[in-house]
């Protein structure tokens, strides 16, 4: 009886102890006696990471923290043991942060290249850096940090807002709704103007487009004039009638002055010159003004032939005239 | 292996017997002097209740070092109130752990993530309800049976007998069943705590919509070994104080079948009372300190 009541006793104890010692220690993944590479990593500060939390590498478990102690110089270092298949990336830092929103916290084995690019945990590893075997470390803030800084940004909004409130009292929101009534008043008449004046709007346009059309015209005749005015003005034609008409024209007024100093001894000779004479200078007037048959001169080249010609015979007649006085003029004396 | 006079009175225990405060003031005495008198009786009874307590836990270490009279009684106290008290303390370990899953699910539906159902059922069954309720349970079958088997020794005169024989009834009643209820507490606890987390993950895998991998997930997220601890620390006093406690009612019974009974309830009621007490005590003297609190 005693040696059952040992036996059984006996094996329950151990049954249950080994069973509880078993589950712990595989609730824990603890290795029993297995080698663990051990790393250290110093931070300024741990947070809320314990012995025990998890060490990640590219999101996969790869150990867990062993200790954490205060080191000198300010530093926190964290001891972590890895499994020994773990390959540490290159250039390592170590990063503290929450693995979910309920507080649970890991640290996380990174290169360097691939830290976020967040000014404070740069700042945070490189004065860690130049530890020796010792790894940098950053702390990430932790989502009562961020909640903090949400707390407060709202608070801002708020002041803001109440500032708002306070500027935008109940008389500028009534003079804005005014406004704004107003506004829409004038877009309905304006839209109402433009379709009431839409034919108006054609017309116009219509009758733009056909004045557009006759400039463009006109435009063309005026540059084919101006060829034509060109091609006169370049060969020297009407400089040189021009020159020629204005010498004879200071011929006949010195002709005319010596007839008319002999105008009391002439007679019907006199008429007919007074007369030629008066035509004469009538055209010539018309032709500084640009008037009569000089100015469709200017755009005729048969016309310009026959003053032409007609010139030449004038000065034929006056050098006959020169030469021979008597033959149109009778002078008598007494 | 002789016994003091005043030893013997305690045991036997008309040193304190029932009674003797309510007659603290006679007859024939004017009203408000009997008031007094019966305030005065009642707090001279909380006091005799301290020192009751505090001489039989003397007694009881004294007895300690009889180790050739307790010991060869350990190992059936220790099958009787451990190893017979495993199918009651699995029993309520199954269903509560189902029930926790359930209830878990239940309210993290659509606020937390659905693993935490794991870390649910193993906080709650190691820390709290695997101690208390086996506590309570083998406070009812435990602390009444050692009540009600010392007494009937008692109002027997069977202690009287072996107090004859010069044995020590501390050293052979006392501390055995005190010594294989602080041990086997435990060891019934320790099951209950696999036992109930095991059937949390079995009804999370099976009635819930959760796989074996985030229970898992959920149970190791927040373990610590401390847990455990903390609660095989629990059961240890729970197991002291009931078999302390039935200990003592159970040597202080008087007054034939009736008094057996009496104390029988009386130490279950107040082992209950005790657990609760501790388990409270325990966590303000431990998880504050730990918690920083």
């Amino acid at each position: 009886m005693h040696r059952s009541n040992d036996l059984l006793v006996g094996a329950v104890v151990l049954a249950v102890a080994l069973g509880v010692s078993g589950a712990t220690l595989w609730v824990k993944q603890a290795d029993i006696g297995r080698h663990r590479d051990r790393v250290v990593a110093r931070f300024h500060d741990v947070g809320n990471a314990r012995v025990g939390n998890t060490v990640v590498i590219r999101g996969v478990r790869a150990g867990q923290i062993e200790s954490i102690s205060l080191a000198r110089g300010g530093w926190v270092h964290l001891s972590m043991s890895l499994d020994p298949a773990v390959e540490l990336p290159r250039d390592p830092v170590v990063l503290l942060n929450e693995s979910s929103l309920f507080g649970e916290w890991q640290a996380t084995i990174t290169p360097r290249s691939a830290l976020p690019r967040d000014e404070t945990v740069l700042r945070q590893v490189a004065e860690a850096s130049g530890g020796g075997d010792v790894l940098p470390g950053a702390t990430l803030p932790d989502i009562a940090k961020l909640t903090a800084v949400a707390g407060q940004i709202a608070g801002d909004v708020a002041n803001v807002s109440q500032r708002v409130e306070v500027a935008f009292d109940e008389q500028a929101a009534r003079e804005l709704r005014a406004s704004i009534r107003n506004f829409a008043d004038m877009s309905s008449t304006l839209a109402r103007t433009v379709h009431e004046h839409r034919d108006d709007l054609d017309t116009l346009s219509r009758a733009l487009q056909s004045a557009v059309t006759t400039l463009n015209r006109t435009a063309v005749s005026s540059a084919h004039m101006a060829e034509l005015m060109d091609s006169s003005t370049s060969s020297g034609q009407i400089r040189q009638m021009m020159d020629d008409m204005a010498q004879a024209a200071a011929e006949l007024r010195r002709s005319s002055t010596q007839l008319r100093v002999m105008s009391e001894q002439l007679g019907r000779t006199q008429g007919r010159l007074d007369a030629f004479l008066a035509n004469g200078d009538s055209v010539f007037v018309k032709i500084n003004h640009g008037q009569g048959s000089l100015g469709l001169l200017v755009n005729d080249a048969a016309l310009y032939r026959h003053s032409d010609s007609l010139t030449l015979q004038l000065r034929d007649l006056v050098s006959d005239l020169r030469a021979n006085p008597k033959k149109y003029v009778s002078v008598r004396i007494f | 292996m002789t016994r003091s006079p005043a030893l013997r009175q305690r045991t036997s225990g008309t040193a304190f017997a029932p009674g003797t405060v309510a007659r603290a003031a006679p007859r024939g005495v004017p009203r408000p002097v009997r008031w007094v008198a019966w305030i005065g009786a009642r707090a001279r009874g909380a006091v005799e209740v301290v020192g009751r307590s505090a001489l039989f836990g003397a007694d009881t270490l004294r007895a300690l070092r009889q180790v050739s009279t307790w010991r060869p009684m350990l190992m059936p106290q220790m099958r009787t109130l451990g190893v017979n008290s495993l199918p009651i303390g699995l029993f309520i370990a199954v269903f509560t752990g189902i029930v926790l899953a359930l209830l878990a699910s239940y309210s993290f539906t659509g606020a937390v993530p659905l693993y935490f159902v794991g870390t649910l059922v193993e906080k709650t069954i190691t820390m709290e309800l695997a101690p208390v309720l086996t506590g309570l349970a083998l406070a009812g079958r435990v602390g009444a049976n050692i009540a009600a088997e010392l007494g009937t020794m008692r109002v027997t005169e069977q202690i009287d007998a072996l107090e004859t024989l010069a044995y020590d009834p501390y050293a052979y009643l006392v501390v055995p069943r005190v010594l294989a209820g602080t041990v086997m507490f435990p060891v019934v606890v320790g099951a209950a705590m696999l036992v109930g987390v095991g059937a949390g993950w079995v009804a999370a895998v099976g009635l819930l919509d959760l796989s074996s991998q985030e229970f898992v997930k959920g149970l190791r997220l927040f373990f610590d070994a401390f847990d455990v601890r903390y609660g095989l620390v629990k059961a240890a006093s729970f197991g002291l104080v009931v078999t302390l406690v039935g200990s003592a009612r159970g040597l202080r019974a008087a007054g034939g079948a009736q008094g057996v009974g009496r104390a029988a309830t009386s130490a279950v009621v107040y082992s209950a009372v005790l657990i609760l007490v501790l388990d409270a005590f325990w966590a303000v003297a431990w998880l504050l300190q730990r918690a920083g609190v």
